[in-house]
């Protein structure tokens, strides 16, 4: 995976960069804005962090001048800004996810490697699978080895994105947003109480759940 | 000198000379408009006085009109009067014909110095006015009188007014330097009160005895606005007290836990734990901030921009069905009773995250067992516990920043101080209450204003 990284805070960057690198991603790094834009229409990039507030040039504009020329490549936006308008702008600029400072590199990592394999736009599949698993989004229905299996809403809804992720991992973050737009991290164990009603909803037998934790970061669908 | 430039003693220099003009028009129109009258009054008198006598040389002929003349010219203080002549010699009485330059006498009104003076008064030299008229026979009539009694009346006026107006302008002037004084030593306190408030001295009000104006108002005013500063302060020294005590703590435990890690073999389990430990308490600490950010961008009220019309009922719904599992699993029940809609103006992220926090708390302080009802009813929204409810008189405090309760369960101290910014951020009323037992947590529409 090749990630640009067009940070103006040096700390930051070199958190990020270094982290990244530790972990076997090809990074380059920027400071500057324009410089960024330049880089981000012509590197080929898997995907793009980008701070929102840079100087020069405003990440929101350089996303907007991208998306402009027709590059496609998946932005995260790194932001000191929790408000709502914020992640709106941001996302309507053409950002593809957001995360706000200070973030665990273990969220920066699996946000990044999420948006490198969303795939493409173009025909959206109705049907999910993992293993003997199976996702009808057509039919609101859920199977395992052949066999139905009922979930209540929520479950559905957090099975789904987990499915849709799959291989990759979900943060508990990631989950709150995405099932229960909630943009704040609750006291209370929100996520692990669903996903253990979940893991016992689809889970049969002996073996190891579908469902992997990943310890203190999140969870992932098995292949 | 300062005491001229402030801006009283412009207004009451502005006034006095107003008041000197229009003292002097005053005095000029009176000087002329009482001088006109006394001429007209003094001509009339000359004339009438002409006029008697003409009637009286009508009816008893020329000597007996020179035997009267005489007479009155006699009396001592008396106008003029004399016959004379055509060629302008006097036949009888006082007075004296004026000539014009071929030596004829002239008849009509005349004015003259007088010559005769029969009231030789302090040297003065009076004018006399006279009317010269033909009698029948053709001799010539005088009556006259001295003007000095009008003209001194005149000069009686302008002096008058001369002296009312010195004595205005010196009251103005005075009066103009004392309401300066007294508006420069209450300009002077309030420089005190803030001078010593900018050295730190934050319960330095301004001294507003001797105040009764303008000022005074002035003066309350900077004396709330002092108040709030320092009752703002105050709070956030204690707030930043309370950062440090709650910061100190898990600080101090990482250190010791990385300490103990250096002298383990690196890649041990135990150091692998310490690090651990570690980053929790970090993420703690990281947590604690984000809490303390999020409070403040609230209080700030930078995301109202956000506000659209919701139902709080289905928001609270929402979050309860999020909660719901977690509830079950700790051995809680979560009763939801929201089927009254409660339609609000407000941010959706920040209402669900205040219902969460309400939550998060009754979770929190409650024992197993416990039941925790989220309800509707009417305006209000009412999240309530049967467990062991907070002392009466710490109720009003749980919303503050970092108060705990006795039992100090963890926690930041913070969750129902975000509950309290957001309801204020959405213009609701909230509140603790007994619940008998339990505590009971009441989040309702601020009444209607008067205002759109």
């Amino acid at each position: 995976m090749k990630v640009l990284v067009v940070e103006d805070d040096d700390d930051t960057a070199k958190f990020v960069v270094e982290g990244l690198k530790d972990q076997g991603y090809s990074v380059e790094w920027t400071a500057d804005g324009e410089e960024g834009l330049s880089r981000c229409l012509t590197g080929g990039f898997d995907v793009i962090a980008l701070d929102r507030m840079l100087p020069g040039k405003d990440g929101l504009e350089i996303v907007a001048t991208m998306r402009a020329c027709d590059v496609a490549t998946p932005v995260l936006f790194l932001t000191n800004l929790s408000g709502l308008e914020d992640r709106v702008e941001g996302l309507q600029a053409g950002g593809d996810d957001y995360l706000v400072k200070p973030f665990a590199l273990a969220e920066l990592v699996a946000r990044l490697v999420a948006l490198a394999r969303r795939p493409t736009l173009g025909v959206s599949p109705t049907i999910l699978r993992a293993g003997d698993l199976e996702m009808d989004l057509v039919n609101h229905s859920v199977k395992r080895t052949g066999e139905p299996i009922d979930l209540p809403p929520r479950e559905f809804e957090l099975l789904e994105v987990l499915l849709r992720m799959e291989g990759r991992i979900a943060t508990r973050k990631m989950l709150l947003e995405r099932v229960w737009k909630f943009h704040f991290d609750p006291q209370t164990n929100i996520v692990e109480t669903h996903v253990s009603r979940l893991r016992a909803n689809i889970d049969r037998g002996p073996g190891p759940s579908l469902i992997r934790t990943v310890r203190g970061v999140g969870y992932c669908m098995r292949g | 000198m300062r005491l001229f430039r402030t801006t009283r003693f412009r207004l009451t220099a502005i006034y006095a000379l107003a008041f000197l003009l229009s003292t002097a028009t005053l005095g000029v129109s009176l000087y002329f408009a009482v001088g006109r009258e006394i001429s007209r009054e003094f001509d009339e008198r000359i004339a009438e006085e002409s006029g008697a006598l003409r009637r009286q040389f009508a009816i008893s002929g020329t000597e007996k009109l020179k035997r009267i003349i005489d007479a009155r010219a006699a009396e001592i203080g008396s106008m003029e009067f004399g016959v004379f002549d055509l060629k302008g010699k006097r036949l009888a009485g006082v007075g004296v014909l004026r000539a014009d330059a071929e030596g004829r006498p002239i008849v009509g009104w005349t004015q003259s110095p007088e010559v005769d003076t029969d009231e030789p008064l302090e040297g003065e030299k009076e004018d006399v006015r006279a009317l010269v008229v033909k009698l029948p026979d053709g001799s010539l009539l005088l009556v006259g009188d001295e003007r000095r009694l009008p003209d001194k009346a005149m000069a009686a006026i302008l002096f008058a007014f001369g002296w009312a107006s010195a004595a205005a302008l010196a009251l103005a002037l005075i009066g103009g330097v004392w309401s300066s004084a007294q508006f420069l030593k209450s300009i002077a306190k309030m420089r005190a009160a803030a001078r010593d408030i900018m050295r730190g001295d934050w319960s330095r009000r301004i001294d507003l005895s001797g105040f009764d104006d303008d000022l005074a108002t002035l003066g309350r005013s900077f004396n709330r606005l002092f108040e709030r500063i320092e009752k703002l302060l105050l709070a956030n020294k204690h707030v930043s007290m309370d950062i440090a005590h709650d910061l100190r703590k898990p600080l101090a435990r990482t250190l010791r836990r990385l300490e103990s890690a250096l002298q383990d073999d690196v890649g041990s389990a135990k150091t692998e734990a310490a690090v651990s430990g570690a980053m929790t308490d970090i993420e703690g600490v990281l947590d604690l901030f984000d809490a303390l950010l999020r409070i403040g961008r609230i209080e700030a009220g930078a995301r109202r921009s956000a506000f659209r019309p919701l139902n709080l009922a289905e928001i609270a719904r929402e979050t309860v069905d999020a909660f719901q599992p977690s509830v079950e699993a700790s051995g809680r029940k979560l009763l939801a009773r929201l089927q009254v809609p409660l339609a609000l103006t407000g941010d959706r992220d920040l209402l669900v995250q205040m219902i969460a926090n309400l939550l998060d708390n009754a979770l929190r302080h409650t024992p197993v067992g416990t039941t925790i009802e989220v309800t509707t009813i009417g305006e209000t929204l009412v999240v309530a516990d049967d467990g062991p409810g907070v002392p009466e008189k710490e109720l009003a405090a749980i919303f503050h920043r970092f108060h705990r309760g006795p039992t100090s369960t963890p926690g930041s101290g913070l969750g129902l101080s975000l509950v309290a910014a957001i309801a204020e951020m959405h213009d609701l009323e909230y509140g603790a209450f007994n619940n008998r037992p339990g505590l009971r947590i009441v989040i309702r529409k601020t009444r209607e204003r008067d205002s759109p």
